[in-house]
């Protein structure tokens, strides 16, 4: 069949600008699309730049965006991408720095957020000759973690990334996960401490969407959650949106709804004057319009033993 | 011009586990790879790695399945190597973070893995190079090791017979720059797309095997190409490991015949019978993996069920798989010593690039990974040692400025109606049906003839795009230059054996003859032509 692919073009030695060209190629009926990429490079265009490497799924090398859809060029089907025509659109995923055609920039998107979250184990002390004896149950959960291909496809759902290109991302976040949630590590708070800096657990805005652009099924949001949730245990919560959840948390806890104006002050941090001051123009604002009336008092709600009550009740069952 | 006292090339298993070595060792290492270490062919590995643990198994025992696998070509010494560094080297990885399998007691599960004849290799799920490659990276990480990824070496610098460093293209920047090197250590991975179809990744195209020999390097093995007996015949081929017929899985004739002689056999063996049945009529041969139960397919293989979904559209608990053996790995490589050695001063290989002298003729599943890990420490601390002890010798500048015109010669606009993937493509299809699992002397011949036609046509062409940067046509171009290089080898050195032993199968010379040629073929350069030399069994370790 005669398929006519339109692929963006980027030139880093041109003027810049990205453009496109149109290649048709005659390929076979089960043919994918990184059959169709090779033979242009091939055939008919030998500086069309795109990567490749296992050429069937095992990699996440040629992730591309293939009429509009994130995927693998190595394992879609043409057929799949051709039901309204013969005409298949590539461009590089979103969100990223593009060098040359679709060859992208996976050291800024990937390769570094993972080196800064160190994602290595630092190994207990102990026999050279004997492993550690663990149930088969916790090994199952990081060989899941661990089927992560490096594809991108999490980051580039994200969507907090297009905003923000420094958030460390789901991928990092999750590779964070596998040394944090492995018992062998010497120091299971490090992976934590880092999780939780500015750029971190705490930037996820819990959209989920990383979880449904995962195509190994990892879960990248839940994994984000269990590291807040675990830096919450071990007492590693220094940052303004932990101190804000605490605080929620705490307020509701005491008196049945939430105190606002504890929120601010505790999510700011009690010896932090600076961030404090810059909270008073919006504390004069509130008094001027009536929403704070003198004197500030927040008194419990009916019914806020029973909240607290389901508070205790879930704490026990935590522990 | 950067300087280093171990230069390892490749990213692999057994680069990476090198160069964590090397520097462990106390050396100046860096990495050089012409792709991201987690995208190397390391990941496609699924079985597992073996390592002899508990009281039935031993590494005596270990080392004779070893032995029996290799089909009288492995040498005993080397294998001890192998077998007595195994455990240590799978522990090692446990404790660096590999989530092995458990069993009951949660110790290291071991599965029935091809000719093996205990439960002997530990396996992460039926990903474990993936996830075996991740951990070793995550090490090298730690190691905080200078990587040039996405570099491609053009060629060795050698000076009087000692490897003084590479020249090496950033794929990024578009420059060519010289690495000088006291020691350097080829860990490039095979040469298994001389072969279409093949279970390899697309960069499997021996280029440290065609470094070595045109810089003066031998080529030890070269005609024993394992053929994977399970693969979905694609092209590339969809390997299903064959740890699927240790859990229960069946390979049946087109009636649902079980054929005979297809469990715990070596690759060979199991390719022989497969391929019988198809030429005797049989049709097509199937893996059936329903035996094994939908529930452990899904735990014990969800990779293997997720491509055969995705790529090939089938349904494992559903179907039963037509599957044919396809080309897979080769036993032979660069000829070294115990310590990792050359003939080249200051050269070192490992890995899959090396012949180590392990597998002979034929390699016993499992054992990939298991040399890549022990072989890979080995070759990393001996490099290292060497490096402290080299005397100085500055990097011959001048190389870089012939590369420099080299690279620029084969470069230029061209209209030619040939092309690198129709020279790839005859070449794969040659190799797979004249040098493939079965041979004669006027296939072999036919296939000699017809590799000078497309050396030449290689020759001929030209590169079309002028920029330097990704620039995948240029190393696309060097990359068939060496395959067409090794094909030449493989041809000639399964020509010479005039015998049946392992992968390489005669129909001329069907039996094997162990009074002539308990042999190897080493081949080098002489002249600019290959020559080849005997060297019969027995190299001290």
């Amino acid at each position: 069949m005669q398929i006519t692919f339109k692929v963006y073009r980027k030139d880093p030695e041109g003027n810049g600008k990205p453009g496109r060209s149109e290649y048709t190629v005659d390929l076979s009926d089960d043919a994918t699309v990184m059959d169709g990429l090779l033979k242009i490079r091939d055939e008919l265009d030998g500086t069309l730049a795109f990567r490749a490497s296992c050429l069937r799924g095992y990699c996440g090398e040629c992730t591309m965006r293939i009429s509009g859809k994130s995927t693998f060029a190595c394992t879609a089907k043409v057929s799949a991408f051709t039901k309204k025509g013969p005409e298949i659109a590539l461009d590089p995923i979103r969100n990223i720095p593009v060098i040359k055609d679709l060859v992208f920039d996976w050291d800024a998107f990937l390769w570094n957020k993972i080196k800064a979250v160190k994602p290595w184990l630092e190994p207990r002390e102990g026999p050279a000759n004997e492993e550690h004896r663990l149930p088969d149950a916790v090994m199952k959960d990081l060989r899941q973690v661990m089927s992560c291909y490096y594809c991108g496809l999490c980051d580039e759902g994200c969507t907090v990334l297009p905003v923000d290109f420094d958030f460390l991302g789901p991928a990092a976040l999750t590779k964070a996960y596998r040394v944090a949630f492995d018992p062998r590590d010497r120091d299971g708070k490090e992976r934590l401490r880092i999780a939780e800096q500015p750029k971190g657990v705490w930037d996820c805005v819990h959209c989920f969407e990383a979880s449904e652009h995962c195509p190994r099924g990892i879960a990248p949001t839940e994994r984000i959650v269990a590291l807040r949730d675990k830096a919450f245990q071990m007492g590693i919560s220094h940052e303004k949106v932990a101190r804000h959840h605490q605080s929620f948390a705490a307020s509701v806890k005491e008196s049945g709804w939430v105190d606002e104006g504890r929120l601010a002050v505790e999510s700011e941090g009690l010896t932090n004057i600076k961030g404090l001051m810059k909270l008073l123009p919006t504390a004069a604002k509130a008094l001027v319009r009536g929403k704070a009336p003198l004197p500030y008092v927040h008194s419990k709600r009916p019914g806020a033993d029973r909240i607290k009550k389901i508070f205790e009740k879930g704490e026990r069952e935590r522990k | 011009m950067q300087e280093f006292d171990v230069l390892v090339i490749g990213g692999g298993a057994s680069g990476l586990r090198a160069a964590i070595a090397a520097k462990r060792a106390g050396a100046a290492v860096a990495l050089v790879t012409k792709v991201h270490p987690l995208r190397t062919n390391t990941g496609v590995a699924q079985g597992g790695l073996n390592a002899p643990f508990g009281k039935e198994d031993s590494s005596e025992r270990f080392a004779e399945d070893t032995l029996l696998a290799g089909d009288g070509l492995s040498e005993p010494e080397l294998v001890r190597i192998l077998t007595q560094g195994a455990a240590e080297e799978a522990v090692w990885l446990e404790r660096m973070g590999v989530p092995f399998n458990r069993d009951g007691e949660g110790r290291l599960d071991r599965r029935r893995f091809g000719a093996n004849s205990q439960p002997r290799t530990c396996y992460a799920d039926d990903r474990t190079g993936h996830i075996v490659l991740q951990v070793l990276h995550e090490q090298f990480l730690r190691a905080e090791i200078p990587s040039f990824e996405e570099w491609y070496v053009t060629s060795l610098a050698v000076e009087d017979g000692t490897c003084l460093g590479v020249i090496g293209l950033g794929m990024r920047s578009g420059k060519l720059e010289g690495f000088a090197a006291r020691a350097v250590i080829l860990a490039t991975g095979g040469f298994t797309r001389l072969y279409l179809p093949s279970t390899a990744s697309l960069g499997t195209t021996g280029d440290g095997l065609s470094l070595a020999l045109s810089a003066g390097g031998r080529l030890r093995d070269m005609e024993m190409v394992q053929f994977h007996p399970t693969v979905v015949p694609k092209n590339p081929g969809l390997l299903i490991t064959e740890a699927v017929l240790g859990e229960g899985a069946e390979l049946v004739d087109a009636n649902g015949g079980t054929i005979a002689g297809s469990k715990a056999v070596p690759r060979e063996k199991l390719c022989g019978s497969i391929m019988d049945t198809i030429e005797n009529g049989g049709g097509s041969v199937f893996l059936d993996l329903r035996p094994i139960g939908k529930e452990k397919l899904s735990s014990r293989f969800p990779q293997t069920c997720e491509l055969l979904r995705t790529v090939a559209g089938l349904d494992a608990a559903k179907d039963p798989i037509a599957i044919q053996p396809a080309a897979h790995r080769p036993m032979g490589g660069i000829e070294i010593n115990g310590q990792g050695e050359t003939a080249l001063a200051g050269l070192f290989a490992v890995g899959e690039c090396a012949s180590s002298g392990v597998h002979g003729a034929g390699r016993l599943a499992g054992n990939t990974l298991t040399e890549a890990v022990v072989f890979g420490r080995r070759v990393g601390e001996a490099a290292a040692r060497y490096a402290a002890s080299a005397p100085k010798r500055s990097f011959p500048a001048p190389k870089l400025s012939d590369e420099e015109r080299r690279l620029g010669a084969l470069t230029s606009k061209n209209s030619a109606s040939d092309s690198l993937g129709k020279i790839h493509g005859e070449l794969g299809r040659l190799m797979n049906e004249k040098v493939g699992l079965a041979r004669n002397q006027t296939g072999l011949k036919e296939a000699q003839d017809r590799l000078q036609h497309l050396k030449e046509r290689h020759q001929r062409l030209r590169v079309g795009d002028t920029s330097r940067i990704y620039n995948y046509q240029l190393t696309a171009y060097l990359e068939l230059g060496s395959m067409l290089s090794l094909a030449e080898v493989v041809v000639l050195a399964a020509q010479a054996r005039t015998e049946s032993r392992g992968a390489h199968r005669r129909t001329d010379f069907p039996e094997r003859n162990d009074e002539n040629w308990r042999r190897h073929i080493s081949v080098s350069l002489v002249d600019g032509g290959p020559k080849l030399q005997h060297k019969p069994v027995g190299i001290p370790g």
